[in-house]
């Protein structure tokens, strides 16, 4: 009726029971000496007043339980008290209890925090509205601005345009610009400019979205129309955060980028952080404005200027390959409708057999999921493994001791312990170790986080994402664990208490040989010893592969060359203007100039930073035309500087000006595959369109180079000197000796002479960069190496004490056979022929299943098989050696047992 | 003397018209109190007492505070609530229908 009022009480007494009882016993005192009065007042003697007054009262021990349990908090006592009871078991075997806490916390702790990561890179939905209705045009596998025709990955403004126009399946068509521009913008009121990134995009991004500003508003078509006509931008909530301190006033503020102002009209809400995974911009910006923002991308207006992703909203109702049909026909009438469509034949043929698939955007765009998806799924079976083997680790322990205890439950039981409050005291213990295991694993788990975006960030900023600890996952991990626990901490329990008391009482190591077989606990290490085998080989393998990836030869010298970027763009200068080059020539000499530093040079690629491709057209000779050329925009002291060797031929040199015949270098490769037999020097070539070819004399050919990645097969490469076809050009190499970060802010101090303004960003080495393009696989190597060790060191937990349990339950026998004249070493052997063939047999079922993991990864591996027999050796070399030190320690034990004692105490 | 048990289901009653009779008791004299109204026919175990108290406590129907006896000792008295009131017009409701079925079929025999 009045339950909360009664539970209220009820709690109040749990707080105060110690008072409750003191009062019960007290009144319970004063009535009983009230009765003895009476009764002497009625003649009897004190004995017997005494005496008949505890009759009338009753058994006052039972009815003092009885007020006590009346407040129904009983079990909670009990619970108390196992929890009590259980944790002073646990810090009795402190090691057995760490053993178990860690190996719970790394099983739990490892899967949540991959599963995180995988959960943000892979599975989580986009937070906006109805996120399975998006799709995309293309695979969106694309960066950057293409003029092919006729494409399905890149877009332009126009074909956006026509497309949300003409189509009958989207309720809503959107489009963004492929690549972030990274600027350096200042705010209003402020003198340094800082860097941002900028996303552009079409006006309808975020109604097709269905985002709303937390502030102000967010960007709408009308934004969008005029060209250069509206300078307006959204800020996201984490750069409101921090970069203006969450300024209520942000509504009012200014943003300069570039040579333009930008009002800010809205602030997106905190969980949006647009429509790459990995890929946070601070600033969203119509496409309208591309042209003020740097780098001043232009082609609003040009039909194959093709730099965009496209997605639409479907229709409610419509299917996806209504959709796909009906965008297909749009496309082709888009492409063929453009005045300036270049419909030759040969074209028309290609775009007849063009399909444009859609794709699901519910998950959004990522690069880093093409990159980290097959990592993150190895890596969540690395770790899925580790649990298991944390598990069978957690059950050999639990099993191992409970079954050690059987004597201290008979005893318990035989002093009238119910069955159930026994169980239910080991199951406590149990859940007490879980839970505390589970705790450990969410701090571990949120530690593991932070490191693995670091890991999995390439650059010296860390990768955007949100890897908050994946609840669902969690849950589960813990479950197993929790389930595993009880299992095994309570299964031997039912077993115990249904023993013959007096048998297990007579002797508390059995004489029941049952327990020496414990065919579960042996089952429990030969997969243990089976996992940790395969984690290992994998290790192994990824190990190799890394090792074999980072002694590739780059073609260049990696070592002792800084880098850094340069951004000329966010204070001025234009691409095409004599004072850039100037600024490059100026910053190069005074650098040069430095104390231990022997050349430098501005370039637009050093290494794994993209590439500018276009087709070749070789004079008198028939070019393969799907070839494409990587052009590298240089200064005279590059090959100097990155100690490329030159192969024939010269390199640039101060004869090359703006003026004078346009030149190019080119790689071995190139030279070998494009040009017709013979010396290539002194031919020509030109880039670009027929119409307006960029024609190129080859003065010199150099050693290939890796350019892209260190797997990639020698590239067609050209280099173009900067003084003849002038570009923002973001970085600057320096080769320097002596020490690093010396060499760097001379380097910078000297950058700052020249013009005081020029933000530099990326400070770092040529190595670092060279290491940051084989994260993933240093990643994989490092992690599954970690996991493999930890694999083997639990394995080796659970032999030692399968092995300390059996040799305890065994010592009668072998004080026996020791009594009859067996050699210490026949008792050592006794015992280690049972770890070896445990181990054995591990192995043995091990080994396929290692071949064929291998087999599933080899893709993955670098210059290396799958089927690797090193790997597969070595790591059943160490299992050996490891898994026979682990069971020595017991064998020793039982060889030391001595015959008189061990019989004696029968 | 011959004493009877009391009915079961009707210590609550008992307990809470004596307190609404005497006002605030300790245990000892609610159990003297109940023997003695009627003429020492009803004996409560008197042990029973405390965890009917302690169940009427949770109940609600009583509050408890430590006072002073007569005889200048520590004891805890009990007093009735209004939720303790409104209980014993249920118990004694229940009572009586309890006690008139029995009589109808006593006569009826």
């Amino acid at each position: 009726m009045n339950w909360p009022g009664e539970l209220a009480r009820r709690v109040a007494m749990l707080v105060r029971r110690r008072q409750f009882d003191a009062d019960l016993e007290d009144e319970m005192r004063l009535h009983l000496e009230l009765r003895q009065e009476q009764q002497m007042e009625a003649g009897a003697s004190a004995g017997e007043a005494r005496l008949a007054a505890k009759r009338r009262f009753g058994n006052a021990t039972r009815i003092k339980e009885e007020s006590h349990m009346t407040w129904g908090w009983e079990w909670f006592e009990s619970l108390v008290q196992d929890i009590h009871y259980g944790a002073r078991a646990m810090l009795r075997s402190p090691v057995l209890t760490a053993v178990a806490l860690i190996s719970l916390a790394l099983g739990i702790g490892a899967n949540t925090a991959i599963f995180s990561l995988l959960d943000a890179v892979m599975l989580r939905s986009l937070p906006v509205k109805e996120p399975s209705q998006l799709v995309l045009l293309g695979t969106a596998d694309w960066i950057g601005i293409s003029d092919g025709f006729p494409i399905t990955e890149l877009y332009s403004y126009p074909f956006y345009r026509k497309m949300q126009r003409n189509n009958e399946v989207f309720s809503d068509v959107a489009a963004i610009f492929s690549m972030l521009n990274g600027v350096h913008g200042t705010v209003e009121g402020r003198d340094q400019p800082e860097p941002m990134s900028v996303q552009l995009i079409s006006g309808t991004y975020f109604s097709t979205l269905g985002v709303h500003a937390v502030m102000g508003r967010t960007l709408t078509d009308e934004d969008d129309k005029v060209e250069g006509g509206n300078p307006v931008a959204v800020v996201s909530y984490a750069w409101w955060q921090r970069g203006l301190a969450k300024d209520p006033s942000v509504l009012n503020k200014k943003l300069k980028i570039g040579d333009a102002m930008f009002n800010i009209v809205g602030v997106a809400p905190p969980e949006f952080f647009g429509t790459k995974v990995g890929e946070a911009p601070d600033i969203w910006i119509p496409l309208s404005m591309m042209q003020q923002v740097p780098p001043n991308w232009t082609g609003y207006k040009d039909n194959f200027s093709e730099s965009l992703y496209v997605m639409g909203r479907l229709k409610p109702g419509v299917s996806r390959d209504q959709a796909t049909t009906n965008v297909n026909l749009v496309y082709q009438q888009i492409l063929r409708g453009f005045p300036d469509a270049p419909l030759t034949e040969k074209n028309l043929k290609k775009l007849a057999i063009t399909h444009v698939p859609l794709t699901p955007m519910a998950i959004g765009l990522s690069s880093l999921r093409g990159k980290f998806s097959e990592p993150l799924k190895v890596l969540m079976g690395v770790v899925a493994l580790v649990l298991l083997i944390a598990c069978a680790n957690i059950a050999n322990l639990l099993l191992a001791r409970s079954t050690a205890r059987a004597r201290e439950l008979a005893v318990r039981q035989a002093l009238g312990a119910r069955r159930v409050r026994i169980v239910r005291q080991l199951l406590t213990e149990s859940m007490l170790l879980a839970f505390a295991g589970g705790t450990l694993g969410v701090g571990l788990a949120s530690i593991a986080n932070c490191l693995l975006i670091r890991m999995v960030s390439s650059g010296p900023r860390k990768v955007p994402l949100d890897v908050s600890i994946d609840m669902r996952l969690l849950m589960f991990t813990v479950a197993v664990t929790v389930l595993t626990a009880v299992l095994f901490g309570t299964m031997p329990a039912l077993r115990a208490t249904k023993l013959q008391l007096t048998d297990a009482l007579k002797d508390g190591r059995g004489s029941h040989a049952e327990g020496t077989k414990s065919p579960v606990a042996k089952a429990l290490v030969v997969s243990q010893v089976t996992l940790s085998l395969v984690l290992l080989v994998g290790a192994g393998l990824f190990l190799r592969s890394l090792v074999n990836l980072a002694n590739v030869d780059t073609g260049f010298n990696k070592e002792n060359v800084l880098r850094l970027q340069t951004d000329p763009s966010s204070i001025g200068y234009k691409e095409d203007e004599p004072r850039t080059t100037a600024l490059y020539q100026q910053i190069e000499e005074r650098v040069s100039a430095l104390h231990g530093v022997s050349a430098t040079s501005f370039s637009s690629f050093t290494f794994h930073e993209g590439s500018w491709n276009t087709n070749v057209h070789v004079a008198g000779f028939d070019t393969d035309p799907n070839i494409n050329v990587k052009h590298n925009v240089i200064g005279n002291g590059y090959f100097a500087t990155m100690q490329i060797p030159l192969v024939a031929g010269r390199v640039f040199g101060p004869q090359d000006t703006a003026t004078s015949q346009r030149v190019g270098v080119i790689s071995e490769r190139m030279a070998r595959t494009m040009f017709p037999k013979g010396n290539p020097i002194g031919h020509h070539y030109h880039i670009g369109s027929m119409d307006n070819p960029y024609d190129i004399e080859v003065v010199g050919i150099v050693k290939d180079v890796k350019f892209g990645d260190l797997q990639e097969a020698p590239e067609t490469l050209d280099y173009i000197p900067y003084t003849q076809r002038t570009e923002y050009l973001s970085d600057f190499e320096v080769r320097y000796t002596g020490d690093f970060s010396a060499v760097s802010a001379a380097v910078q101090r000297a950058i700052h002479n020249v013009d005081r303004n020029l933000p530099i960003t990326r400070v770092t080495t040529l190595d670092e960069q060279v290491a940051r393009s084989i994260t993933n696989q240093r990643l994989v190597a490092q992690l599954s190496t970690f996991f493999g060790v930890l694999a083997v060191f639990l394995s080796c937990i659970g032999i030692y004490g399968l092995m300390s349990y059996v040799v305890s339950m065994r010592t009668r026998e072998i004080g026996v056979r020791m009594a009859l004249g067996a050699a210490r070493s026949d008792v050592r052997w006794l015992v280690m022929r049972e770890i070896v063939v445990l181990v054995g047999v591990g192995i043995a079922i091990g080994i396929p299943v290692a071949l064929a993991g291998g087999r599933l990864v080899s893709h993955m591996l670098f210059e290396l098989r799958g089927t690797d027999a090193a790997s597969l050796v070595l790591s059943v070399l160490i299992l050996l050696a490891v898994g026979l030190v682990a069971g020595y320690l017991p064998a020793r034990r039982a060889s030391r047992v001595d015959p008189m004692v061990a019989l004696r105490y029968e | 003397m011959n004493r009877d048990e009391i009915p079961p289901g009707t210590l609550y009653l008992l307990i809470l018209k004596t307190l609404v009779v005497r006002g605030e008791s300790h245990g000892y004299e609610i159990a003297e109190s109940i023997q003695r109204s009627s003429d020492e026919v009803l004996q409560v175990e008197e042990g029973s007492l405390y965890p009917a108290l302690q169940r009427m406590l949770i109940k609600g129907w009583v509050t408890a505070e430590w006072g002073t006896t007569a005889g200048n000792r520590r004891a805890r008295y009990y007093k009735l609530t209004a939720a303790g009131r409104k209980q014993l017009g249920v118990e004694v409701s229940h009572f009586e229908r309890v006690m008139g079925a029995v009589a109808r079929v006593i006569q009826t025999a």
